[in-house]
């Protein structure tokens, strides 16, 4: 059954349609980005502690961009999403970091 | 189109068993969680005494050290994960949709998948008794003791069993949080709802991201065990210490699940019993996530001694104390609420106000075990042991009673005798610190934890037997609640809607709640909404729409199906690693036929309910005028 | 107002129309949240043990980053056509949505066939699942990816036939936004392994 828009839904005109336009450029830096991560270790003349640091630079941001733009995280109604996954970083984090700092100690 | 096409539906509706084995109802899913859950306590509470009383005596033979470490592993599993978390359910789906006005929680089929999945779960990991021996690692299951190379079969069961149970609880997590930020009555903001539902909110939230952990533990374990991964066998390269990590950041926010929603409890218990509002309710509301979030930054206190160095320790032994800060706002608050209040003593608030002081002994002893030098003294003694279960069976547990006597004439419309109640109480009350107190100093005069025995003439003969009188103080207490809930269970039930003055929604209904929760969904006007209507003069709800034809969710068999699928599955792989002497038997389970045949069974039945659209049926208003107040 | 015209009678917003899909919706990003714990765990395993090969291949000796180059593109495409089909989605277009979705399951199909082929490469190299701490976590990790994989692909197939039969209504268009949902999220998973596993495996 169909019902209609909370009111709260009416006042927030945003833009719901804009196109793939905004798709097709995340899908092209997606690419960019994984290229440059892959030519980074391939190439043997830079550091490995640099590389390490890079390449997991760029898998968070291509992470953000495909999640935001691909998976609508940025459009309106989408704050517990927002909210979620900025927790589940949080949470994360703290566990990623002592697993690293503990293999690396 | 759908509405014209869910009107003319006929859905089928059971009776009897059937009803039972089908309803995706919230309240009657409550009723299967608080049945089951009684059923493992008194399971567990067997396996409590036949500890205590193998401890009775020094040297004592009544069971030997393998079965003693098989009663202590069933014993530590089940309380947790068969008892204090289906209980925890209980109360959730008891209360929490009628606390924010909606008519049932967002995933109905969800919500009775996830009670058949810890049921069978919980199944499977009794079956262990038979097939061979229960788990004996303890239930934290550390490798390599619990790895095959030095444990029979028990512990696949407590590995396989907790996992199908664990995604049960999962389910709930998700179901409670999507109920409470989508269905919430017009004019309930976050800030007007009760305090229960924001423990279960906060709860939620913590299972969200603590049982997920635990899950992928399991498979590492299981993976080792049956199929020769090497995980945490050294010998392959793998890490006990990585098990402990893992089992701990899913075992550590797994007390606050447990301690959390009792805290709700306590909240509304001693509010509604004191006849004052909550004192503090946004402190209440910071406390609560606070604690939710700090819950996942402290797991290391459970392995201080495991060698990770001192600034490790320091870090968390700091995270840890912080811990206290807003647990100890919660206190305060609550001994507010009652400073100035006219008490009323009934068997509920007797349990929640001797909460406050059994529960502070706890963290006060948790502070202690959160300083890592001093902690290199109390690990694997029985001040750990004294510590948990004050803060479990003082904390959680009383919380629980609170919430059951409270709740009751909602879930069955009928009072628990208040007499009988109130012996049990001083039973379990008196039976507790008698218990447990005295294991404070068991611990520091040097007793471990986990032995099945121990030599005489050093000073802990007379404390144990002490500890074990105190336990059939609490088995009494026991058999009393037992009795209490078959005689209360043949009353009438003649409950009255609201018999404890309440100042939250679910008082504004039936006693039992009828079957569609609300004729109409009522408008909310502030905290503690119910009472503000009373304040007002009014006998009822204003509500918030017309009458009209209500929806109602289908009943199905599929969950129970489900559930029975994966069951199957796990004894078919549990199987896989048995010596059978029938050839049938080895064929069937040596190719794992049986464990993907369970598996099948759940994506076939994932795939009926993906096809099949559920439309449900209406309520039509006639049938409310007619029904009037009953269900 | 919305650019397209439609002259059904379907909301424009098919996924968010009743408060079941948008239970549904909330619902499936709260499950999203607990899978991000579920292979940040593994992740938190491989990252840990990842060293101990026991005398086995290492990372650097076993992974040949052509394959995963190639798989990565793969995934990324199929995630792409899952965009797409949302969009049609959006549309109305009910043959375009199904054409989108079919398209995303050849692409699911191909990169699981891809890495079928590494795993069976690895194991005649020596690195089977119980040959090491390392062989453990990785095909564990890896293989729990390639699960989802195969899950998302057998959903989204089922999701394809139905659609033919029901169409496009308020209950299948959540339908369509969570299958979307659920396959954009294993590829921002697929981009942490390729850059933890393969990658970091590479520079040592």
């Amino acid at each position: 059954m169909v019902h209609n828009e909370t009111s709260s839904q009416k006042i927030k005109r945003a833009p719901v349609h804009e196109g793939m336009k905004n798709h097709y450029i995340t899908f092209a830096l997606s690419i960019i980005l994984t290229a440059l991560a892959f030519f980074a270790v391939m190439n043997s003349d830079l550091g490995s502690g640099f590389v390490y640091f890079f390449i997991v630079i760029l898998a968070f941001v291509q992470a953000i961009l495909q999640i935001l733009f691909w998976m609508h995280m940025k459009d309106r109604g989408h704050l517990y999403a927002q909210v979620t996954f900025v927790v589940a970083a949080l949470v994360l984090l703290p566990i990623m970091v002592t697993a690293l700092f503990w293999i690396w100690w | 189109m759908a509405s014209h096409a869910a009107s003319h539906h006929e859905v089928k509706r059971y009776k009897g068993l059937m009803d039972w084995l089908t309803t995706v109802d919230h309240k009657k899913i409550a009723i299967l969680y608080l049945a089951s859950g009684l059923f493992f306590f008194v399971l567990g509470g067997i396996e409590a005494l036949l500890i205590r009383i193998q401890l009775m005596f020094p040297m004592f033979n009544f069971l030997d050290g393998q079965t003693y470490n098989e009663v202590l592993t069933m014993h530590g599993t089940t309380m947790i994960f068969l008892v204090a978390m289906p209980l925890v359910f209980a109360m959730w789906n008891a209360a929490v949709p009628l606390q924010i006005g909606a008519r049932d929680v967002a995933f109905p089929f969800l919500n009775s998948l996830g009670f058949w999945v810890f049921l069978f779960g919980g199944i499977l990991l009794n079956l262990s008794w038979f097939l061979g021996g229960a788990p004996d690692a303890g239930w934290t299951m550390y490798a390599p003791l619990a790895l095959r190379e030095f444990s029979g079969p028990g512990n696949d069961y407590y590995l396989i069993g907790l996992q199908i149970a664990g995604i049960g609880s999962l389910l709930s997590g998700i179901n409670f949080l999507a109920t409470i930020i989508n269905m919430r009555a017009p004019g309930m903001t976050f800030m007007r709802m009760p305090l229960f539902t924001w423990t279960t909110l906060v709860t939620s939230l913590i299972i969200l991201f603590a049982l997920t952990p635990l899950a992928v533990g399991l498979i590492e374990m299981t993976f080792d065990r049956l199929f020769d991964a090497k995980f945490f066998n050294p010998a392959g390269g793998g890490s006990p210490v990585l098990w402990e990590h893992i089992f701990w950041i899913f075992g550590h926010p797994e007390v606050y699940i447990l301690v959390l929603p009792a805290f709700g409890i306590i909240s509304e218990v001693v509010a509604t019993f004191s006849s004052k509002r909550l004192f503090g309710y946004g402190s209440m509301v910071f406390a609560t996530s606070l604690i939710g979030l700090l819950s996942f930054m402290v797991w290391v206190h459970h392995m201080f001694t495991v060698g990770m160095g001192p600034i490790a320790n320091a870090l968390f032994g700091v995270a840890t104390s912080l811990i206290a800060i807003p647990t100890g706002i919660k206190i305060f608050n609550w001994l507010f609420t009652m400073w100035g209040g006219h008490l009323r003593f009934t068997t509920a608030s007797l349990y929640a106000f001797s909460f406050i002081p059994s529960f502070v002994m706890g963290g006060v002893t948790g502070v202690m075990l959160a300083l890592p030098p001093a902690d290199y003294q109390f690990h694997d003694t029985y001040f750990v042991v004294a510590h948990f279960h004050y803060v479990i069976v003082g904390g959680v547990v009383l919380g629980l009673f609170a919430g059951m006597y409270y709740w009751w004439p909602k879930m069955f419309g009928r009072m628990l005798n208040e007499t009988l109640g109130k012996i049990s109480f001083w039973f379990w009350i008196i039976g507790f610190h008698l218990t447990f107190f005295i294991q404070h100093f068991l611990g520091l005069w040097g007793m471990p934890r986990r032995v099945f025995t121990y030599l005489e003439n050093q000073g802990w003969d007379l404390p144990n037997l002490v500890s074990t009188i105190g336990a059939f103080l609490m088995a009494i207490s026991v058999i009393l609640f037992v009795i209490n809930v078959v005689i209360t269970w043949a009353k009438k039930p003649d409950a009255p809607g609201d018999p404890w003055d309440g100042r939250t929604l679910e008082w504004s209904i039936p006693s039992p709640a009828p079957e569609y929760n609300f004729r109409q969904i009522p408008l909310i006007r502030g905290l503690d909404c119910y009472w503000k209507e009373k304040m007002a003069g009014n006998k009822e709800m204003t509500p918030a729409e017309p009458l009209g034809p209500i929806h109602m969710p289908s009943p199905s068999i599929l969950p129970f199906i489900m559930a029975l699928g994966l069951f199957i599955s796990g004894i078919g792989f549990i199987m896989s690693k048995y010596e059978f002497e029938n050839s049938f038997l080895v064929a069937i389970f040596h190719s794992y036929a049986v464990g993907i045949l369970g598996l099948v069974i759940l994506f076939v039945c994932m795939i009926i309910r993906s096809l099949k659209d559920d439309p449900g049926y209406h309520i039509e208003p006639e049938e409310l005028e007619a029904k009037g107040a009953k269900a | 107002m919305s650019a397209h015209s439609h002259t059904d009678h379907l909301p424009a917003e098919l996924e968010k129309a009743t408060l079941e899909g948008r239970n549904k919706i909330l619902g499936f990003w709260l499950f999203l949240g607990a899978e991000c714990a579920l292979f940040g765990t593994l992740f938190a395993s491989y990252l840990a043990l990842r060293g101990n090969n026991m005398g086995g291949p290492t990372a650097n000796e076993l992974f040949d980053l052509s394959i995963v180059a190639l798989a990565t593109f793969i995934l990324l495409t199929s995630s792409l056509f899952s965009v797409l089909a949302v969009h049609e989605m959006h549309r109305h277009n009910l043959g375009k949505v199904r054409f989108w979705l079919a398209a995303t399951v050849l692409f699911g199909l191909a990169f699981l066939a891809l890495e079928i082929y590494e795993f069976v490469h690895y194991v005649h190299e020596g690195h089977t699942f119980s040959s090491s701490a390392f062989a453990s976590s990785f095909y564990s990790l890896v293989g729990f990816h390639g699960s989802h994989v195969l899950f998302g692909v057998c959903w989204i197939a089922l999701l394809v036939a139905q659609l033919g039969r029901k169409g496009l209504t308020v209950v299948t268009g959540p339908k369509i936004y969570v299958a979307a949902l659920y396959w954009h999220f294993i590829d921002v998973v697929w981009v942490f392994i390729f850059t933890v596993v393969y990658l970091m495996g590479k520079v040592g």
